[in-house]
């Protein structure tokens, strides 16, 4: 699938401004960026819930409408709150959307009896989906999406809300999906779900695509700054300024006062100083850490926040 | 085709399998119209007729068979129990026959009996009826007195008057009802009535309460996840609309069905009112849809189902008979569906009325039909586009 500057307005907001990607078969394209960064305004015009105001969508070569029924047969939409029917078992559930996706009986039931054993819901498929944990309801929501093996799956934030084991056994599942040649659309506010799932990802902020490319390539985009955080009491707006004129100090980020995140040149080496100067400036440290380069030190070089912000 | 069916069975489905519907949905409704029809069901097109008191005296032999000879139905039991038949209505005319009126009977002197009337509009004219076999047997008391008193024996005197009554062909009296609300259920089985007034009040009031399972398809999202599948948002909306008639179509088919079996219901021809049905069905859908896409709570939307189920159902005649209502909520009444619905199937549940006599009620009940079909699905539009 191809978006080609895609543009959606809501009154004065502009939610999506001019973006652009490609997906390719095969590949888990990532969507990374904080709540309200655009990315659920971007699937809806993918999966063709919603009109672009400007700009286009083309998947399997075909363009995107919302009143187009042809091209959506080519995607499975997975979106963020759990749309199944609570009254209704999971397989009930499945034939429903089987039927809209318009699988015969014969093929329904077969792909019916797959997506349960794919999700390990087979056991549970004549229980009312009401009496699930939310681990289940999720993997069910995911199932529905992938029922008619759609060339394009679209998940939006799909691991929001669930239990540690549950969120591996659906990564594994897209994971496999993908390496079966399935092309997938994947958003998500957790790094470490882009960082392991994704082959190429776009960091989104205020609507706009910051920066996109692989994993490495988006680390490289930091210069390979490491990223100190202190965490602390006391004057840390003083101890930002002390710091921020040290040497290999790139950036400063004051996260309300009891965090500061540092982004410099060779952490280690660095440390000692970093630290006794903010003591010096005032600053009583609870912890001190180091990470090495990731996306939230991209996300944080590329728009001056966190994610999580 | 496939999708909007889909859709629609499985709203459907959903509705019957909320617990709570199998009990107002299933056994409520029969209970309502069996209890309705045992304490206020009338199976009598004759004039009925309570008699109390004067066992094995000879008034209440000769009462008992003019009064029959005459056309009426006539029942003995206590005083009590005829006081309560004519209270509820299963009883038009009673008397009360005292032992002193049975021995003046006897004695061939002036009997007075206690005559009570029930409220209902046919009774005065079963008064007229009765008073008219009282004169009867005055009149031939009379003349067997004045035979026997010009000689005659008893039995010679019996048989003479026989006789006479064979060989002059006496005035009759007819008494006739211009009573029309009093003969418009003339004829009606006990559990007639009821039926027809449960089954508009149930589809209705079934079918907006109905519409939480579209709040809940829409709070879900699974509204806006079929229309990423290949289905149009039209096919999404009329799949929506015929599972709220789905809906309205199970409950009024069971209700006509079991009435019809348990009861013995006479709905008249059934292919008319089925198509009755459908149309009435149709309207409940479609203000089911309005509810539906209006509301964003299914709890708020039971709530103001059943209250304007209700309300609507009583303003069109499915509590008290319409044929009773006063002026100008007779006039009222006719804005509500129920009164067309009604109106249809009285005509061919007491008059075996022909599709042409019931086509003004069915073309209302199209009009108001597809004027709330075209509101809900606008209104259902707008909703699901606010949604995304």
């Amino acid at each position: 699938m191809s978006a080609d500057r895609l543009v959606k307005r809501f009154g004065e907001l502009t939610a999506v401004d001019d973006v652009s990607f490609a997906i390719r078969p095969g590949e888990t394209y990532g969507l990374l960026g904080p709540n309200g960064a655009g990315k659920t305004t971007i699937i809806n015009m993918v999966a063709g819930l919603i009109p672009a105001d400007s700009g286009s969508v083309d998947v399997a070569g075909i363009r995107m409408d919302p009143a187009g029924i042809a091209v959506k047969r080519h995607l499975g939409l997975v979106p963020q709150e759990l749309a199944i029917y609570p009254d209704l078992t999971a397989r009930e559930n499945l034939n429903f959307f089987g039927r809209l996706q318009g699988l015969g009986r014969k093929e329904l039931s077969s792909r019916v009896n797959a997506v349960l054993e794919l999700l390990g819901l087979a056991e549970r498929a004549g229980e009312q989906t009401k009496k699930y944990s939310g681990g289940m309801k999720r993997r069910l929501n995911i199932g529905i999406g992938l029922l008619h093996r759609p060339g394009l799956l679209i998940l939006d934030e799909p691991t929001v809300g669930v239990d540690p084991q549950s969120r591996n056994s659906i990564l594994e599942a897209v994971g496999d999906l993908s390496a079966g040649g399935t092309a997938v659309l994947y958003t998500t506010h957790y790094m470490e779900e882009a960082e392991r799932l994704c082959d190429r990802i776009a960091i989104l902020d205020q609507g706009q695509i910051q920066a996109e490319g692989t994993r490495d390539e988006l680390i490289t985009l930091t210069g390979g700054v490491d990223r100190i955080s202190l965490v602390g009491a006391g004057r840390s707006a003083a101890a930002a300024e002390a710091l921020r004129s040290l040497d290999g100090v790139h950036r400063v980020t004051d996260s309300g006062g009891t965090e500061l995140i540092l982004t410099v040149t060779d952490g280690a080496a660095l440390l000692a100083g970093i630290v006794s100067t903010a003591v010096r400036s005032g600053m009583t440290l609870a912890s001190v850490s180091v990470t090495r380069p990731d996306l939230e030190s991209v996300f944080l070089h590329l728009t001056g926040k966190a994610l999580r912000d | 085709m496939k999708a909007i069916l889909a859709i629609a069975g499985v709203e459907v489905r959903r509705f019957l399998r909320d617990r709570s519907n199998i009990f107002f949905a299933f056994i409520f409704p029969l209970l309502l119209i069996l209890l309705l029809g045992t304490q206020f069901g009338s199976s009598s097109a004759e004039t009925r007729v309570a008699l109390a008191g004067g066992s094995g005296t000879a008034l209440l032999t000769a009462l008992t068979e003019q009064l029959e000879a005459d056309g009426m139905q006539v029942e003995s039991g206590t005083a009590q129990v005829v006081r309560e038949q004519l209270g509820r209505g299963r009883a038009d005319v009673g008397l009360i026959i005292s032992n002193e009126a049975a021995t003046a009977f006897n004695d061939e002197r002036r009997t007075e009996l206690e005559i009570l009337t029930a409220s209902q509009a046919s009774a005065q004219a079963a008064l007229q009826q009765v008073r008219g076999s009282l004169q009867a047997i005055s009149m031939r008391h009379s003349q067997l007195a004045a035979l026997e008193q010009g000689g005659l024996a008893a039995e010679a005197a019996k048989s003479a008057l026989t006789h006479a009554r064979e060989a002059v062909q006496a005035p009759r009296v007819d008494i006739l009802d211009t009573d029309n609300t009093a003969k418009e259920f003339r004829g009606l089985g006990v559990f007639d009535l009821g039926a027809v007034q449960q089954l508009l009040l149930f589809i209705f009031l079934s079918s907006l309460t109905g519409s939480a399972t579209l709040i809940q398809a829409r709070r879900f999202g699974v509204i806006s996840r079929t229309l990423a599948a290949p289905v149009s948002s039209r096919q999404t909306i009329a799949g929506q609309a015929v599972g709220r008639f789905g809906i309205a179509s199970v409950q009024g088919a069971y209700i006509l069905v079991g009435t019809a079996l348990l009861f013995g219901v006479d709905w008249g021809n059934l292919w008319l009112t089925a198509l009755v049905l459908v149309a009435f069905s149709a309207v409940a859908a479609a203000g089911a849809m309005i509810i539906g896409s209006l509301l964003d709570h299914d709890g708020a939307a039971t709530g103001i189902g059943i209250g304007s189920g209700l309300v609507l159902a009583g303003l069109g005649g499915c509590m008290v008979p319409p044929e009773f209502f006063a002026e100008p909520l007779q006039s009222f009444s006719w804005l509500t569906p129920h009164r067309w619905a009604y109106d249809a199937l009285a005509a061919i549940q007491r008059r075996d009325a022909a599709f042409t006599d019931i086509l003004p009620s069915l073309g209302v009940l199209a009009v108001m039909a597809a004027f709330l079909l075209l509101c809900g699905a606008w209104l259902l539009r707008r909703s699901l586009q606010r949604a995304l």
